[in-house]
């Protein structure tokens, strides 16, 4: 019981996760509560927490990444287009090419010295543009009609993919709680000065973070290219954002050091849920764009007050001020 | 100016030293300043280039074909250079830019007049402004993320009054704005963009506004200590900038006649190349608008190069990408802290 509370006071997230599914329960239960729309929803969402979970990495060790989005699409470009030299291979080198260019970012951020959101920014238009070049604008259709089963398959009444990122899941949490890497991200992204005295590696610790959220995008574009067994250049357009806004609403802080892959979760199953909800209400494109906005501006907003709170409270106790 | 540079000879009276002052030749001026301004050679380097590959490129027509087109993004740059130098930014200036242009086209089609759409489409651009101004100053957010959602909140405005559809202006007299030239050789727009800068340039260096926004970029805690309006100056500076962003989109609306819900679409990131390209720091603290009106001119006459070349659209992001990581890296070189 004790323990149940302490998940609930540190996951805010769940009271909103909460209203929100309650709130859709009540005035369209009839639709939502559907087995076949649960079905699509978890499907829906395993292909964004792997989104997530790289913004959660990248914050924790007190960076950004925004060039996810752009990455996720290269990643299913690469799958369908090198699916005729063989899937693992196309897979591979998929992923291989997320994790080099988490590799720039980090090398960017830390030898580069260059703000994380700007060297980002860099590389996201820069993977766009290659991306672009790659598919020449045009969308790739998949030739192995076995490769959909990762992606569109279900096993009984489960979606495939969800199993998969569960699993990825799981390994991540592993590593962030009890590896020494994953310790040492907390700690370079809660205050880089003093993870430096204590002898930590920043720059090794930084460029791996950095390099797990690239496989993470690139996993996130596999896993849509065998769904839809196309990609197409549309793929991953501003879901960076969507990536960022979970991230911070699952626990991780603009500021570092904070986030948790639970969190990160639940983060994209409230959003997820929000999305679904607002499609089966019928509300229509041009203003679901402008409610998302609105979330990512709340959200970010709400983030920087509560940092900026806690900076006030820390100073108080300096000062012997403890109300 | 005039500078003032200590000689090597210091003579010593009653234990006072007294430096005298030499004052520096006109060509050690031009050397000093040659070395603050690189851009200025990228220039000359990339027209030389241009010149060489394309014979079209340095007829008078192709250059003031390059003025025409980079004037757009030489607006909106001229408000982003400004919040650089505070240390902020502004990324919802691409969708501003159709926002403004979208509000004048169609309060004109309800029967607006010129004078009075063209106030609007500036209000328009004034209020998401303050709206990205209010946002930073209250929250101490992030500026990047800030306003890349109102960016995208903005976008949203822009699909639900255009309904996806692309709407003509009914004025005729609107299209001088950005067609119309001055003695049939010069365009207004582009007028518009230089005298900008240049008025610009004398606010930053000479005024007390000016100097507060160095102050503010450079050491925010100091400049608040030291009593410069922190908060009113960088709401001030949103709203400018998000004015210049309208007026850029007027021009943009008026060079075409119409508007589409994304127009402008990437010119925030484009205005951040040129920039830092020209020399206005990322950190805050550094820069001026005549720096930039020489980085806009190099994205101009690359882009034109890259047309002239018949490189497809595609790569040309790749170029943008890369310099912008290239820009960035030296940027972060110089000025490290």
């Amino acid at each position: 019981m004790k323990r149940l509370k302490q998940i609930l006071l540190q996951h805010n997230v769940i009271i909103l996760l909460t209203i929100l599914i309650l709130f859709f329960s009540i005035t369209i239960g009839k639709y939502f509560l559907t087995g076949i729309n649960l079905h699509n929803l978890s499907r829906q969402i395993s292909f964004d927490i792997p989104l997530a979970l790289a913004l959660t990495f990248v914050m924790i060790a007190g960076g950004l990444d925004l060039s996810v989005g752009s990455v996720l699409s290269m990643g299913a470009a690469l799958t369908m287009g090198l699916q005729s030299n063989g899937t693992v291979f196309a897979v591979l080198v998929a992923m291989a090419f997320g994790v080099a260019i988490g590799f720039i970012n980090g090398m960017l951020v830390t030898k580069g010295r260059v703000v994380p959101f700007i060297a980002t920014l860099g590389t996201m238009t820069f993977v766009r543009g290659v991306m672009l070049t790659y598919t020449k604008q045009r969308p790739i259709a998949g030739t192995s009609e076995a490769f959909t089963f990762w992606g569109a398959g279900s096993i009984g009444f489960i979606p495939v993919p969800i199993i998969i990122v569960l699993i990825v899941c799981l390994i991540l949490h592993i590593l962030l709680k009890y590896t020494k890497i994953g310790r040492n991200m907390y700690a370079v992204g809660g205050n880089a000065d003093a993870a430096f005295l204590a002898g930590i590696n920043i720059f090794r610790t930084k460029l791996f973070a950095f390099m797990v959220a690239g496989g993470l995008s690139a996993l996130s574009g596999i896993l849509l290219a065998s769904n839809l067994n196309s990609s197409t250049v549309h793929l991953g357009l501003q879901s960076n954002l969507w990536a960022i806004a979970a991230a911070i609403i699952g626990g991780a802080s603009m500021t570092g050091g904070k986030g948790n892959v639970l969190g990160a979760i639940l983060g994209v199953v409230t959003l997820s849920i929000l999305t679904n909800g607002m499609n089966l209400i019928g509300v229509r494109s041009y203003y679901q764009i402008g409610i998302r906005a609105i979330v990512l501006i709340s959200v970010v907003s709400i983030d920087a007050i509560s940092a900026m709170n806690i900076r006030k409270q820390q100073l108080m106790q300096a000062y012997g001020l403890r109300q | 100016m005039e500078v003032l540079t200590p000689k090597s000879t210091i003579k010593t009276t009653n234990n006072i030293p007294e430096i005298e002052f030499e004052r520096q030749g006109n060509v050690a001026k031009v050397i000093r300043f040659l070395k603050g301004n690189p851009a200025l050679f990228i220039l000359a380097f990339m027209i030389f280039v241009g010149a060489t590959l394309s014979p079209v490129f340095l007829t008078v027509n192709n250059i003031l074909n390059v003025l025409w087109i980079v004037s757009v993004l030489g607006i909106v740059a001229m408000g982003q250079t400004i919040l650089l130098i505070t240390g902020n930014f502004d990324m919802s200036v691409s969708y501003i830019v159709g926002l403004a242009g979208i509000t004048t086209v169609l309060t004109q089609l309800q029967g607006a007049g010129l004078f009075v759409s063209i106030a609007l489409g500036l209000a328009a651009g004034a209020t998401v402004g303050l709206l990205n101004g209010i946002l930073i100053v209250l929250t101490k957010a992030n500026a990047f993320l800030i306003t890349l959602g109102t960016s995208i909140l903005v976008y949203s405005l822009n699909l639900i009054l255009t309904q996806s559809k692309t709407w003509y202006s009914t004025i005729d007299s609107f299209l001088i704005l950005g067609r119309g030239k001055l003695f049939g050789l010069l365009h207004y727009s582009v007028l518009i963009f230089l005298t900008l800068g240049i008025l610009l340039q004398f606010i930053l260096k000479k005024t007390i506004v000016g100097r507060h926004l160095f102050a503010i970029g450079s050491n925010p805690r100091a400049a608040y200590l030291s009593g410069a309006p922190s908060n009113k100056i960088k709401l001030l500076t949103y709203v400018f900038c998000g004015v210049t962003a309208a007026l850029a989109g007027l021009v943009m609306t008026s060079r075409t006649g119409s508007t589409v819900a994304n127009a402008g679409e990437g010119i925030d990131f484009e205005s951040l190349i040129a920039c830092v390209i020209g020399g206005t720091s990322l950190f805050g603290g550094k820069g001026g608008t005549v720096r930039t009106i020489v980085g806009v001119l190099i994205l101009g006459v690359l882009s034109n190069l890259l047309v002239l070349l018949n490189v497809p659209y595609e790569a040309q992001q790749i170029a943008k990408g890369s310099i912008f990581i290239a820009v960035v890296l030296i940027d972060g070189q110089i000025h490290k802290r």
